[in-house]
């Protein structure tokens, strides 16, 4: 009882939170699209088309209700999926985002992956052996990745192991001639297909977390328990896996939070380079034609992925770190 | 009320004295400074650096994609233009879009922060909200979505790189604002009747200048490098402006016959990006680290 109530009160409070930043988000879509210049009717003013008829369409569109009311049927189709036609590909916005969706989960949750296990594995070897050579040189690659533009590191990973060395493919989600492949053979052509990308997309973030989890790792290593561990005579392999980093992962679950905004934009760059079909691709594509509504429902989306996915990373950090009262305080100690 | 202010301003003197001599001994922020230092002067000299012009096409069949030499140290591009020229003229862009986009940026983000914490209330909670749900949206895809509605001048880019990034900033001000307010100095001057924005503009503001100046550097090469991600995606600065990002992307289909179109305005944003970290870096060890954690 003691534990379940706040804990409820907690959930309930940032699902709240997160409802109303949507609904900001929606807000803000709409007056940036109502604050640009230019008049959504333009493509019909033509001398062939009657005035009547513009103004047919312009009912029509319900362009010529007052801005609030126009304001509450945007949030009501917005928040009912309803994004409207794509003015390029006369499809609805909604069709175009489910194909494009689980593409940008697929590249990003690999990017993910990598990012923690490159991150944490470094981070803790780094904390091991504190001010060594491989520390040092661990703290300026950091630097130095976090400093790269992603779209560069792309092109020089292709035109090392695409175009040099021929061992990993430069684009696409899989290969053409892929229809007679069986399972087993058809899961490795699409894993060849994600190495470069995913990478490209996760060691920007692999870097500034493996310089958090070392920081981590030696806040931990420096508590009490630490030294009654060590005390009791555990080996010091034992001391860092069993006690320190359990500890020190912790706020893993938080930095997973954090970057999904740096992951997915990072996917609008890394998916056009990598001519993967995805959400950023959307984008890219949807502004070259000026396609409003595509625009707009991606923005939506993402933002939607961003505050969903910190909703869940909070909750789970709540729900694991035993330290932390659901008030969101740490206790001390 | 007197005292309390010029000893407030000693403070802040030898605080900033303080932080410059230990960013002085810091040999990883000092080498940032002096790379920062040789790329601005090449980006103001470039003209009396290089005989070419870095947008006048060479003779094209005989120019275009020569292999580095020693008349062309870094190659020539599809138009047979020297690629070092560009790159040494592509500094401009890049440091002067970047400079006065983060002023902006700053600027915003130091005036919202400060209102937002001193006001307080509603006022706060409004604007923190509004904070939180820009941040929630990716920076690119919020450009994305500036640069189709607004267009893409070189006047307009400037102002969405840095309307699209002060909500750190503001972050950042508010938390130091609100320590700062319930300072005595503060309470004085409301005391004697200034208004908000005299408290905001003439003790809240500066005595958070070194916050943001930190915050400053450690912004800019995100700014490089999103406006870069522009050019490359072909929404950044428009042709014929010689912005490293653009010229990237067009190496970008002669990688394997002409590697050096692409490589080395590449290297030219990571020397710049690292440059401005390392000096970013340091000056927050050097003032305060505390504030940044």
């Amino acid at each position: 009882m003691n534990i379940v109530q706040p804990m409820l009160s907690f959930l309930a409070k940032r699902f709240i939170q997160s409802i109303v930043l949507i609904f900001i988000v929606l807000t803000i879509t709409f007056f940036l699209l109502h604050l640009a210049p230019g008049d959504p009717m333009a493509r019909y003013y033509d001398p062939d088309i009657s005035p009547e008829t513009v103004a047919m369409i312009k009912a029509k569109l319900g362009l010529d209700r007052p801005l609030m009311e126009q304001y509450v049927r945007w949030m009501a189709s917005f928040v009912s999926g309803d994004f409207g036609m794509s003015l390029q590909y006369h499809r609805p916005v909604s069709e175009l985002l489910a194909e494009a969706i689980p593409n940008t989960l697929r590249l990003t949750i690999a990017a993910l992956f990598l990012h923690i296990v490159i991150g944490i594995i470094l981070g803790i070897l780094s904390a091991a052996k504190r001010y060594s050579l491989f520390d040092r040189i661990n703290t300026v690659s950091a630097l130095f990745l976090y400093s790269i533009p992603s779209f560069w590191l792309a092109l020089m990973l292709i035109l090392l192991f695409s175009l040099k060395l021929g061992i990993l493919p430069s684009s696409h989600m899989q290969s053409i001639d892929v229809e007679g492949l069986g399972g087993f053979d058809l899961f490795i052509d699409r894993l060849r297909h994600l190495v470069l990308p995913a990478f490209v997309l996760g060691v920007a973030s692999a870097a500034s977390t493996a310089r958090y989890m070392r920081g981590s790792m030696l806040d931990v290593l420096r508590e009490d328990y630490i030294r009654t561990a060590r005390a009791k005579g555990l080996a010091e392999r034992d001391v860092f896996m069993k006690h320190a980093f359990k500890n020190a992962a912790l706020p893993i679950v938080t930095i997973i939070g954090l970057s999904l905004p740096f992951l997915l934009g990072g996917a609008v760059v890394v998916e056009q380079i990598f001519s993967w079909p995805g959400m950023g691709r959307l984008a890219v594509d949807a502004i070259y034609s000026r396609d409003y509504p595509v625009i707009l429902a991606v923005n939506f989306v993402v933002a939607l992925m961003v505050i969903l996915g910190n909703l869940l990373a909070d909750v789970s950090y709540a729900l694991i770190d035993p330290r932390i009262t659901v008030t969101g305080q740490k206790r001390m100690g | 009320m007197m005292t309390a202010d010029t000893k407030r301003q000693g403070d802040a003197r030898s605080m900033w004295a303080a932080g410059f001599s230990r960013f002085r001994r810091n040999p990883l922020g000092m080498t940032g400074a002096v790379i920062l230092l040789f790329l601005y002067l090449v980006a103001i000299l470039a003209p009396a650096l290089t005989p070419y012009d870095p947008n006048a096409h060479g003779d094209i069949p005989r120019m275009r994609y020569m292999h580095p030499s020693l008349s062309h140290p870094l190659g020539t591009d599809k138009f047979g233009r020297d690629v070092l020229t560009r790159v040494l003229y592509g500094s401009r862009i890049s440091l002067s879009i970047s400079l006065i986009a983060v002023a902006i940026s700053v600027l915003l983000g130091s005036v919202v922060g400060a209102v937002s914490g001193y006001f307080g209330g509603w006022v706060d909670i409004v604007i923190m909200r509004i904070v939180d749900a820009l941040m929630s949206i990716p920076r690119l895809f919020l450009l994305l979505t500036c640069v189709a509605l607004f267009g893409n001048s070189v006047a307009l880019i400037i102002a969405l790189l840095g309307v699209t990034s002060w909500m750190a900033t503001a972050r950042l001000v508010r938390g130091q604002v609100l320590s700062l307010r319930s300072q005595d100095f503060i309470k004085a001057s409301e005391a004697l009747g200034a208004g908000g924005r005299l408290i905001i503009f003439k003790h809240l503001i500066p005595n958070t200048l070194t916050v943001i100046l930190v915050a400053a550097t450690l912004r800019i090469g995100g700014i490089i490098l999103t406006e870069a991600a522009l050019s490359f995606l072909g929404i950044g600065v428009p042709p014929p402006i010689p912005s490293w990002g653009k010229m990237v992307f067009e190496g970008r289909d002669v990688l394997l016959s002409a590697w050096w179109v692409s490589t080395f305005p590449g290297l030219a944003i990571v020397l710049t990006v690292v440059a401005y970290n390392l000096l970013g870096d340091a000056l927050k060890d050097a003032f305060d680290p505390r504030q940044f954690v």
